[in-house]
């Protein structure tokens, strides 16, 4: 088949109130020249100001395939398969979600359907937090957790209603959930545009990017999240088979717990970079040529997930350690 | 379009049908076709419908929505369509426009006719109208409607949606309602002629059947790819399907169809996915259209002999339509090319 340009899309989520539809008007206000069919819940009563918004209704569905954490968005596949029928190209699509939705459906989405991976890709999460409220929302709703653990970029919204230690403090929990998203703060979510569109946060390329922003207050802070992240390095090359088998029944078994994972491994018998990331059970991998001259050479892994103690991941991590 | 073109494979030879044929770019992807008496209706993402008659050098234009054409199908003489305008429209050959009905933001995402019935789902609702189209049944269900078939006589309308299919069936001017489960989502549905099987295509790579009788399950699955395009052929009669590297068949004679038993498969394209399928009725064979682009038709049972109707372009058949005479065939693609020809020279 001839391959056609994947449509990139973002999707956006945040509690009611955190401020996703003035982001949304933001981005399709300036003037970038651009054309974006924009995917909403209901419309708001703030309205969109864009002339191609779709009307959905969030149906997620399970799949049949055996993957007992695997539900997709099935109004998702229907209407990304109706914008490419388009006879005019669009730049990007936006999913704007409910203030209660839980991204991995929709990001699931991009993985288990063929029709929606060949002509459009997932380019990021971004959430939008309100720097009054998050606090207590984290601790109330799951979701407002899942939100932030999915996370590509964080917009920090509303930042000039808290004082600076508040809002240090509202940092800092974030980064203890996903110490890999971007923080922007934002008062009226005034984000450039590039800062939230167009990151392909999804390509195994970028995957080689990551760096952990850990916070030197980590250790200071009150709460106790649900959601954690961990992370290992490893500058002993890994055993392929050994890891393989280890991460496949990791993923098999505690898929459900494991929110977002990604990886950088250096395996013994190949001179190739191999990358992943994963999606609860679902995980997408490559290799990705030699590893380029003057730059570490060691593997590295995270996970963001739910009870992450319980999974012996360090001891696993080390016993794929090529001998 | 801001895509380069396509050409065909070096070396390639024009078939004979591609010789005498009327060819056609549109500019914006083919959504459908159906046939409508002696023409052949196809529709278009920028809206357009246009209307392809044997006895015309050029097909009738008209501009009916403001967006894509999502769903056709034929009403006796006229074409309904539904689009992401949110019209559901009658429209005439004679380029006469007739709007029953406008959702506004929501999407028209299925049509459906039979005996002077008229339907159409937006999000979770079927509309069908009589023959006197004043007003229309309001059907709810508990998910997005992904497909809308009649039965033969316009008795009944099946729905598929997440979970399965709900049949409604007139009774005393009410429409009464019984559920076929099965688990995702489904999505094209048909009866067979016979009114005695329901089988719909899912949002996965099979598709499930139902007989009536006792609500037995067909699960028809093994395809590479989603099967999102079928047809009725021939007396026994089999469905024809799309989703595998060539056509599969399933035959639907006897009380159990094709319970237990293997499909007929057709038409092999290389590793190509055949991504629609339409009956040839006159020679008991199925016109296949392939994601490269290439089209054959093959007989179903005896001889087997296979043809090449159209080589590959690149771009993805997405509509295939004979006229009701079976003397013309329309081929429309992903990128917008139509193929109009005579089947004889």
């Amino acid at each position: 088949m001839v391959s056609t340009e994947q449509v990139p899309v973002t999707v956006l989520t945040g509690f009611l109130g955190a401020g996703k539809t003035t982001l949304l008007n933001r981005i399709l206000t300036e003037q970038h020249g651009h054309r974006y069919a924009v995917i909403v819940n209901e419309f708001g009563e703030e309205g969109i100001d864009n002339d191609l918004v779709v009307d959905a209704d969030e149906e997620v569905f399970e799949m049949n395939n055996g993957c007992i954490c695997c539900t997709v968005r099935g109004d998702l596949i229907r209407i990304l398969s109706g914008l490419m029928k388009r006879a005019d190209k669009l730049d990007a699509i936006i999913v704007e979600t409910t203030g209660l939705a839980d991204p991995a459906p929709v990001a699931q989405t991009f993985f288990v359907d063929d029709d929606v991976a060949s002509r459009t890709k997932l380019d990021a999460i971004v959430t939008v937090a309100d720097a009054v409220h998050l606090d207590a929302q984290l601790g109330e709703h799951h979701e407002a957790e899942e939100q932030i653990a999915f996370a590509d970029v964080v917009l920090l919204n509303k930042t000039d209603l808290v004082d600076a230690a508040r809002l240090d403090a509202v940092e800092t929990r974030i980064r203890k959930i996903n110490p890999y998203s971007k923080i922007i703060r934002t008062t009226h979510c005034e984000a450039e545009l590039n800062s939230v569109l167009g990151l392909d946060a999804f390509n195994l390329d970028r995957v080689m990017e990551f760096e952990p922003d850990f916070l030197e207050s980590d250790h200071a802070h009150e709460h106790d999240d649900d959601i954690t992240s961990i992370s290992f390095v490893s500058e002993t090359p890994l055993d392929i088979e050994k890891f393989q088998k280890w991460f496949g029944k990791l993923l098999q078994t505690r898929g459900q717990d494991i929110l977002r994972s990604k990886g950088i491994l250096n395996f013994s018998n190949t001179n190739d970079r191999y990358v992943f990331q994963g999606v609860h059970m679902l995980m997408d991998a490559s290799t990705m040529g030699a590893w380029p001259e003057g730059q570490p050479r060691n593997s590295r892994v995270v996970f963001i997930g739910r009870n992450l103690d319980s999974m012996g991941l360090k001891e696993g991590f080390e016993s794929c350690k090529a001998a | 379009m801001d895509q380069p073109p396509t050409k065909p494979p070096p070396g390639y030879r024009k078939t004979s049908l591609e010789e005498r044929a009327l060819k056609f770019d549109s500019g914006a992807p083919v959504t459908g076709a159906v046939a409508i008496g002696d023409t052949v209706a196809s529709t278009f993402g920028d809206g357009i419908v246009r209307f392809f008659d044997p006895s015309e050098d050029a097909p009738a234009e008209v501009h009916a929505h403001n967006g894509v054409v999502l769903c056709c199908a034929a009403d006796r003489n006229h074409l309904l369509t539904g689009g992401d305008d949110g019209q559901f429209l009658r429209i005439a050959p004679d380029g006469t426009v007739n709007e029953l009905a406008n959702f506004g933001s929501k999407w028209v995402d299925c049509v459906a006719a039979s005996n002077g019935l008229a339907a159409c789902s937006s999000g979770r609702v079927a509309y069908i109208w009589t023959s006197d189209r004043s007003e229309a049944a309001e059907l709810e269900h508990s998910s997005t409607v992904g497909g809308l078939a009649f039965d033969a006589n316009g008795r009944r309308l099946a729905v598929a949606h997440y979970g399965g299919v709900t049949v409604w069936e007139q009774k005393k001017h009410r429409w009464k309602k019984s559920k076929l489960f099965w688990q995702g989502s489904h999505g094209a549905i048909t009866f067979s002629p016979d009114g005695k099987f329901i089988v719909t295509a899912m949002q996965e790579n099979a598709l499930h059947g139902w007989r009536l009788r006792g609500k037995i399950d067909l699960a028809m699955t093994g395809y590479p790819a989603k099967a999102k395009s079928f047809a009725w052929v021939g007396e026994t009669p089999y469905l024809a399907t799309s989703g595998g590297y060539e056509a599969i068949c399933w035959p639907f004679d006897g009380p159990q169809g094709p319970m237990e038993r293997p499909p007929l498969c057709v038409a092999q394209h290389g590793e190509n996915v055949a991504t629609c399928v339409e009956a040839f009725p006159l020679l008991n064979a199925v016109f296949v259209g392939f994601q490269d682009g290439a089209v054959l038709v093959s007989e179903i049972e005896d001889s087997k002999d296979v043809m090449a109707l159209r080589g590959p372009t690149g771009n993805e058949v997405t509509a295939i339509a004979i006229n009701q005479p079976q003397s013309h065939l329309l081929v429309g693609d992903a990128r917008g090319h139509l193929l109009w020809a005579p089947l004889k020279k």
